[in-house]
């Protein structure tokens, strides 16, 4: 009888044991607790996913300005990052350092903010073409803007990379394992001819993508929200890669193209911009700084004023006295830049103000030397200045003097917009730019990324 | 029989599956309980029989019960006895037997509780051996009882235990038999009774070899020190906290773990340590060691303030330099700790184990008199070292003069260049510096930051006791410090209560229950994003500043983003910790024989952590003015993390020849951790307010994290006679972290172990051990939680919700990365055991080392978050030596030397050369590159190698060359002891940025002196050194950091015994007054704080940057402490 009992709490105890052991003991997946996958939106993905896709790579094209503009600002002498918090500012990113840029500079930080633009859009391209919600028409309102934008992207790491080159190709970016194996560095023409040939390919899509986007624009996208105003702001872009080609009937044919978004008696501010908030999720304007301060305080090289023509507006709109000058590292600082009053101010993306000094720029080269000149006045007059024929007769019918003046007129329209050093490079006038220190040196262009370098040395093509 | 039936019964079973074993052991269990149950009876000593003419049988019925002895006779024989007369009142067995057999054609013995009676002419007259009854008493060395020392009578298996006074009795005991009296930590001791009458004193020395200590190696199971079969270093409280407090317990262990690498990360207050065991074990992860706290999986990690995230600066949150988590625990609870270095000792533990197991013992209650111990410390912190700042001058021929200004603030260039009315701005700061000259207002902020004196609070009290069968353990702990610099401080409470409960002599558990709540002030030092980092913003303050409060105003400073004194008195960057630890521990003994026990061990415990931060920066500061979302920001962080573990063992321990102890133990394991982590921060406050409801901009994040791992552990022990010690064992884990999370990853292990010195053929009396020993094993180092993961990132543009794809992709494959230890060693003892030797070396392979796989970043894809990139190899070598020089009553020395050493190499790569941890660009960096240690620095000049790309040149290894530890303890005339502890670390190299930013702004020391440094003529040192000389490369900033640091001194006296019984009865037991000090001295070249730095907190590598830490402390301390 005791031994039947006994017995039973055995049984009890053994199952007490081996109960738990079935479930107690697994190990259940876990999928990512806060994010979505990315392999969600790669088949079949619904409205909401691709709307969320085009605002995403909206958003991404604003990831890239802050490290583009302070360091092609810096190069190209029209600024200086007076950071008491990072020394490499006023060193390495000015040419002082021993041996040059680093190689694993983080002044490149822009090539992988473009780069993983470029990277958005094709998944935007990709998850569309899967996408059963949308029709032939929507598919080619989101490859036209996708290739526009990756052309847009491309464009930014080229200059900066110059006679490095770019990589222009990769493998299929969604096939999980395969490396993401990218094609060899292609030269800088070759890199710009297939950035045209992307910008042609998009301006051809948005041409067959219908009357609206399958997916919302932005509202820094006013008036360049359809396929067919956002065609002329790929024209505008088709105008830029001409120019860097010196191909200036490319220029005048693009910009004729990107009407009325070019027009020499339009707005020059027309065009798209970059719009910030304050809402959670959302980014402020990068390039905001109050005056004064004393953290990192980017500040204007003296000359922008000192050079500048009496009474240009753009010097005052552009840069701000300070109340104290800031002194680092053996340079000094009289002017904030000063370009954008709010943390929300937008960010102009590209504005009739450039085309029209690229229409300037293509008329004289073809010894157009009146219109160059008239369009330059354009810009002159709308600066507050006299136009040319009153300020500078000299120059009217000198081709050269035109260049020079086309140039001083990029100078200050463009201010700390990434232009100057690329101008300066394009009339091999680098050699103009001013060393305020004895060691420094202008670079030509970028070194070229660490992990780019790395990765052709283990994976020789 | 029924015992030996099942016995053997259970052999067959072996065949059988595990589950059937189990219920079959069980059946086993049950049914011993019960036999145990009818046959249990107490020895009684005394007993007493009267009656006339009774049977002897009968007579013999009566001794039994009343003594719980067995007799055993031949029942025909007995039958035989004549009927007796008796009258014996409270008399002995032997008495009462003896009146009974009497005349009788009878004789006994007595063996094992059993009497034999038999008949006198069938049984050769055995020698009838005398037995008496003694009292004792066991004494400490110092003359103090031992409460629970364990005595046997050789040659049997009666064992007695003392009594809270020392004191056993033991009756009817052998003339000449052989007390074996032993107590951990005591040599044991055979003594004689030949020549005791009534009572004997028998005095325990203590066991400096501690040789016989028992070490926790396994999950479930301890191992003889002496038998031990990897080294495995064992921290007493003594050693830990003995000579002075710590403020963590990873403080404490800094330099007395051969092999360890520990590195104070900042100075302030709270501490911030980082430990590597044996070299490097990840890149991927932490190389931080698995902490286990009576059987409970702590949580050691950081968890950010916010103080260097988002609003405050964009910076990476490891910059924040929080403490780790392990300063919550409280010191003076800790009994030990025992360090499992590397996978061959620590391969048990599995999946988690790459980086070595420290396993914590906290303090428990003993059998006997209730104990209470009040202690209180009072200390004083103050700076090591400040760097001091040189001075100014316009002297046309002193040293610089004027140029300095120039190079500083302008090197000549004038203010607003079309204003030739406005002065240079070095004309400024010459102004403003004969200004303050005239007015004497010349400052040496450093000084006034720093140059405070912190005051260290420590009370602890305890009260421990219990019986055999209860035993507990209750503690109190406040610690309270502040800092050096005002508004600093680290605050630790802590309640903790040990319990010990023997159920029954099967059964027993324990549980201990630890609340602890820790707060700490930290300020805001390292790397600066914001011009608020005090120390940086110190390099760039000449000390004609003007920054002292004006009416309560502190003015903006024209040289940083803020002014140092502001930052001291307002922002806040604070943590508190609330935390429970609770361990519960049983163990169920289903057998238990002389030859076989069997027993099952469950552990469990949870760690439950809430963290909250917060950062405050008020609106009216001078950082807050420029700020783009407007001026004042709060950031409030919860970081809660609730870790659980359990695990079932069933050990066997049988005999196999007799000779040869077998020790099986199968087990399974389980661990799962589930965090949340959230922030909410305001940036644009309303004046005044905190709240970030209160603010412009509001952000918030929340991130969840959860896991689970389970091992199945099988381990067999065969322990010959204590000769040959080998140990095998195999462990299966699986993890949700893997991109499988099902597929069980194995863990082997294998060890042998042999002691010479116990062959018979050992004949050198003067080596008492001579172990040479080999160690296999390895463990596993488990992928980060999302590792798997390619997820989309999500923001907001326009009020609308955008996704984007991942810059960094996850490997759905992803395995954990494996460690490899082969280690070989001996140890040796002489003269006694006092001198005392030990030797290890150690081959670690870390196998799939995972890491980032960087591909080409043009694709837009940074890297693989991680992926098995390849091999590391650490190899190292540990001495130690220790002994007893002196020992004379009066006085005595005891010394312990350590030496160790780690180099690290990556042996294979699949990937391209890659950037690994933190570093600033040119001044030293590290990279994960074939052939050479990721701890190596990389820095400017950049040049173009062999294949035509430019790489950066190599310096020196982060890692020291070797470490090198003495400890010292002198004992004279008996109550006084003074000890301390020297450690060297030689070789280690840090990428010193302090002295460049102190450069840049004018202020290093040697600032003015002209050495005519890198290529330069007539320039100021602090110039020539800067790095817009293009002759400086990172070879100016990475430094040799080796130094000798006397980490801990003190001096105790115990107030002698005689002296307390004489004027305090006994109430109290023991008073001990000292003195003690941390980190008086340190002898460097090193131009630093602190040769121990880092910039990064707790990474694998890239940690010992040194940017403007906060810097470190030296601490003077009184000690009470009164035992009742």
């Amino acid at each position: 009888m005791k031994y039947f009992k006994i017995k039973q709490h055995i049984l009890l105890i053994g199952v007490m044991f081996m109960l738990p052991a079935c479930s107690v003991f697994e190990t259940k997946q876990v999928v990512d607790p806060n994010l979505p996958s990315q392999a969600s939106v790669l088949t079949n993905a619904t409205a909401v996913q691709i709307n969320e896709l085009g605002i995403g790579l909206q958003s991404a094209m604003r990831n890239g300005i802050l490290s583009f503009r302070v360091t092609t600002g810096s190069i190209g002498r029209e600024m200086y990052d007076l950071s008491s918090v990072e020394t490499t500012f006023t060193t390495e990113l000015l040419g002082t350092t021993n041996g040059g840029l680093s190689a694993t500079t983080g002044y490149n930080a822009s090539y992988d903010n473009f780069s993983e633009t470029r990277r958005d859009a094709a998944l935007f391209m990709n998850a569309a073409n899967n996408s059963s919600v949308l029709n032939d028409t929507q598919r080619n309102s989101v490859r036209g803007f996708c290739n526009t934008i990756e052309a847009w992207s491309m464009l930014f790491n080229l200059e900066m990379q110059y006679q490095n080159g770019i990589r222009i190709s990769f493998t299929d970016l969604n096939s999980p394992g395969d490396m993401l194996n990218p094609g060899p560095f292609v030269s800088y023409t070759a890199g710009l001819t297939e950035i045209k040939r992307l910008l042609d390919l998009g301006a051809t899509q948005l041409g067959a993508a219908g009357t609206t986007f399958a997916f919302p624009m932005t509202t820094g996208w006013a008036g360049f929200s359809t396929p067919a105003t956002f065609a002329t702001f790929n024209r505008g872009i088709a105008a830029e890669v001409a120019m860097y080609q010196s191909d200036w009937n490319g220029v005048i044919t693009a910009l004729n193209a990107a009407a009325p978004f070019f027009s020499l008696s339009g707005s020059l501010s027309t065009g798209p911009v970059f719009t910030f908030s304050t809402t959670s999720g959302d980014i402020t304007n990068p390039l905001y700084q109050l005056k004064n301060t004393t953290t990192a305080p980017l500040v204007a090289q003296n000359l922008f004023i000192s050079d500048a023509e009496a009474g240009d507006t753009r010097v005052t709109s552009k840069v701000a006295l300070r109340t104290a000058p800031r002194s680092y590292n053996g340079l000094v600082g009289n002017y904030d830049v000063y370009m954008y009053p709010t943390n929300t101010s937008p960010i102009s993306i590209m504005r009739n103000e450039e085309l029209v000094l690229m229409y300037a720029e293509a008329e004289i080269q073809l010894n157009q030397l009146a219109a160059g000149a008239a369009a330059l006045d354009v810009v002159r007059v709308a600066s507050g200045l006299k136009p040319l024929a009153v300020a500078k007769p000299a120059i009217l019918g000198n081709q050269a003097a035109l260049i020079t003046e086309m140039l001083n007129q990029r100078r200050y329209s463009l201010y700390f917009e990434g232009h100057r050093w690329f101008d300066m490079r394009r009339y091999n006038l680098l050699n103009t730019l001013p060393n305020d220190l004895p060691a420094m040196q202008v670079y030509v262009q970028m070194i070229r990324p660490f992990a780019e370098v790395q990765w052709d040395l283990k994976h020789p093509q | 029989m029924q015992l030996n039936f099942l016995f053997k019964d259970r052999k067959k079973l072996r065949l059988f599956s595990t589950k059937v074993f189990i219920i079959m052991k069980l059946t086993v269990f049950i049914i011993t309980i019960s036999c145990m149950q009818l046959s249990a009876k107490v020895y009684s000593q005394k007993i007493s029989l009267s009656g006339e003419n009774i049977s002897l049988e009968k007579a013999l019925l009566s001794i039994g019960q009343q003594s719980g002895y067995f007799f055993l006779y031949k029942y025909n024989e007995i039958q035989k006895a004549r009927p007796i007369t008796i009258h014996a009142e409270n008399k002995s067995v032997t008495d009462v037997l003896n009146e009974c057999l009497k005349g009788q054609p009878f004789t006994y013995y007595i063996e094992n509780k059993t009497i034999v009676v038999t008949e006198k002419n069938t049984v050769p007259q055995i020698v009838q051996p005398v037995l008496k009854n003694i009292k004792g008493k066991v004494l400490d060395e110092k003359g103090q009882p031992l409460p629970g020392a364990s005595i046997m009578v050789k040659g049997t298996k009666v064992g007695y235990t003392t009594d809270i006074d020392g004191g056993f009795t033991i009756n009817n005991i052998a003339d000449d038999a052989t007390l074996v009296v032993s107590f951990i930590g005591y040599k044991p001791k055979e003594v004689s009774i030949k020549n005791v009458t009534s009572s004997i004193t028998i005095s325990l020395e203590l066991d400096e070899s501690s040789l016989n200590e028992v070490v926790v190696t396994g999950l479930a199971t301890t191992i003889k020190r002496s038998d031990a079969a990897s080294s495995i270093t064992h921290l007493s409280a003594a050693q830990l906290t003995g000579t002075t407090p710590p403020v963590t317990i990873d403080a404490a262990m800094s330099g007395k773990i051969v092999g360890a690498d520990i590195n104070q990360n900042s100075g302030a207050p709270g501490g911030g340590i980082s430990i590597k065991l044996r070299g490097l074990s990840s890149i991927n992860g932490s190389s931080e060691p698995l902490y286990v706290i009576d059987g409970v999986f702590v949580n050691n990690s950081e968890f950010s303030t916010g103080a260097g995230a988002a609003a405050f600066t964009s910076a990476g949150t490891n910059q924040d330099q929080a403490t780790n988590r392990l300063s919550d625990i409280n010191p003076a609870d800790i009994e030990s700790i025992e360090v499992l270095k590397g996978p061959s000792a620590g391969a048990i533990y599995g999946t988690r184990a790459n980086a070595g197991v420290v396993i914590i013992t906290t303090k428990r209650g003993k059998a006997g008199q209730t104990t209470v111990n009040v202690s209180q410390d009072v200390g004083w912190a103050s700076a090591e070292k400040l760097l001091g700042s040189s001075n100014w001058s316009l002297d046309a021929i002193g040293p610089q003069g004027q140029t300095k200004f120039d190079y500083i603030f302008g090197n000549g260039t004038h203010y607003a260049t079309g204003d030739p009315s406005m002065p240079g701005n070095e004309a400024t700061e010459i102004a403003s510096w004969q200004k303050a000259t005239a007015a004497g207002q010349i400052h040496d902020y450093e000084k006034i930051i720093f140059g405070n004196i912190g005051k260290i609070e420590n009370t602890a009290v305890s009260v421990s006791g219990g019986t055999e069968k209860t035993k507990y353990y209750l503690s109190s702990g406040l610690d309270n410090e502040t800092g050096i610099e005002q508004r600093t401080g680290f605050q630790r409470r802590s309640v903790k209560l040990n319990l010990d409960e023997k159920l029954t002599k099967f059964w027993t558990f324990s549980i201990g229950s630890n609340y602890l709540n820790t707060g700490n002030q930290r300020s805001f030092s390292g790397n600066d994003n914001r011009g608020v980092s005090i120390p940086y913003t110190l390099a760039y303050t000449p000390n004609y500043a003007q920054l002292l409060p004006v009416n309560g105003i502190y003015p903006n400073s024209p040289y940083t983003g803020d002014n140092p004194l502001a930052i001291v008195a307002r922002p806040i960057n604070t943590e508190n910790t609330n935390r429970i630890i609770q361990s519960f521990n049983t163990t169920l003994f289903l057998l238990q024989k002389p030859s076989n026990t069997l027993k099952f061990a469950f552990s469990g415990g949870l760690d439950f952590i809430l963290t909250e931060d917060e950062v405050y920066f008020p609106d009216d500061m001078q950082s807050q003015l420029t700020r783009p979302n407007g001026p004042g920001a709060s950031r409030f962080s919860d970081n809660r993390s609730f870790n659980t573990n359990y695990q079932g063992f069933l050990i066997d321990n049988w005999k196999l020849f007799k000779t040869v102890d077998m020790t099986t133990q199968v087990g399974v394991v389980k661990l799962s951790t589930n965090n949340d982590f959230s922030w909410i921060q305001g940036e644009g406050l309303l004046p005044g307010q905190i709240n970030p409801n209160n603010a412009t901009v509001r952000t918030s994040n929340e991130t969840f994290q959860h896991w689970t791992d389970v091992g199945y552990v099988a381990q067999q022990e065969i322990n010959w006679d204590d000769k040959v010690i080998a140990t095998g064992g195999i462990r299966f884990d699986k993890s949700t972290l893997n991109g499988d999370n099902n597929k069980l990853y194995p863990f082997p292990r294998a060890s042998l172990a042999v002691n010479l010195t116990k062959f018979d053929f050992w004949k050198e009396q003067s080596v008492n051990e001579l172990k040479l020993r080999i160690a296999y094993g390895r463990t596993g180092g488990e992928p980060l939680f999302g590792n798997s993961f390619t997820s989309l990132s999500t923001t907001s543009y326009g009020g609308l919700l955008g996704t984007l794809t991942p810059t960094s992709v996850g490997n759905p494959t992803i395995a954990p990365e494996t460690a490899q230890e082969i280690e070989t060693g001996v140890d040796m003892s002489f003269l006694n055991n006092r001198i005392t030797f030990e030797g290890s070396y150690y081959v670690k392979n870390v196998y799939n080392l995972l890491n980032a796989y960087t591909l080409s970043d043009g694709t837009g894809v940074i890297s693989y978050t991680a992926y098995p990139v390849g091999d590391m190899q650490n190899k190292g070598i540990e001495l130690a030596l220790g002994g007893t020089p002196v020992k004379q009553p009066n006085f005595a020395w005891t010394t312990n030397i350590q030496f160790w050493n780690n180099r690290t190499k990556v042996t294979r790569l699949i990937i391209p050369t890659t950037i690994v941890g933190g570093g600033f660009s040119i001044y030293g960096r590290n990279e994960l590159k074939l052939g050479s240690s990721p701890s190596a620095w990389y820095g400017s000049p950049n040049a173009v190698d062999a294949t035509g790309v430019t790489q950066p040149t190599q310096y020196e290894d982060a890692q020291p060359i070797y470490q090198v530890s003495w400890s010292n303890t002198f004992t004279f005339f008996k109550n006084f002891d003074f000890s301390f502890f020297l450690h060297r670390s030689y070789g280690n190299y840090n990428s010193n940025l302090t002295q460049k930013q102190k450069d840049l702004g004018g202020t290093s020391p040697d600032w003015s002196n002209e050495d005519n440094l890198n290529g330069t003529t007539g320039v100021p040192d602090g110039k020539a050194r800067n790095p817009s000389n293009p002759n400086v490369t990172a070879r100016q900033f990475i430094q040799d950091a080796s130094y000798l640091r006397l980490r801990e001194v003190g001096l105790n006296y115990n107030v002698p015994k005689s002296f307390l019984t004489t004027h305090y009865k006994n109430t109290i037991k023991s008073i001990k007054i000292g003195a003690s000090a941390t980190n008086l001295f340190t002898i460097t070249k090193y131009e630093g704080y602190d040769p121990e730095v880092s910039n990064y907190g707790n990474q694998s590598v890239g940690a010992s940057v040194d940017n403007t830490p906060f810097p470190s402390s030296k601490r003077i301390f009184m000690h009470l402490a009164v035992g009742f």
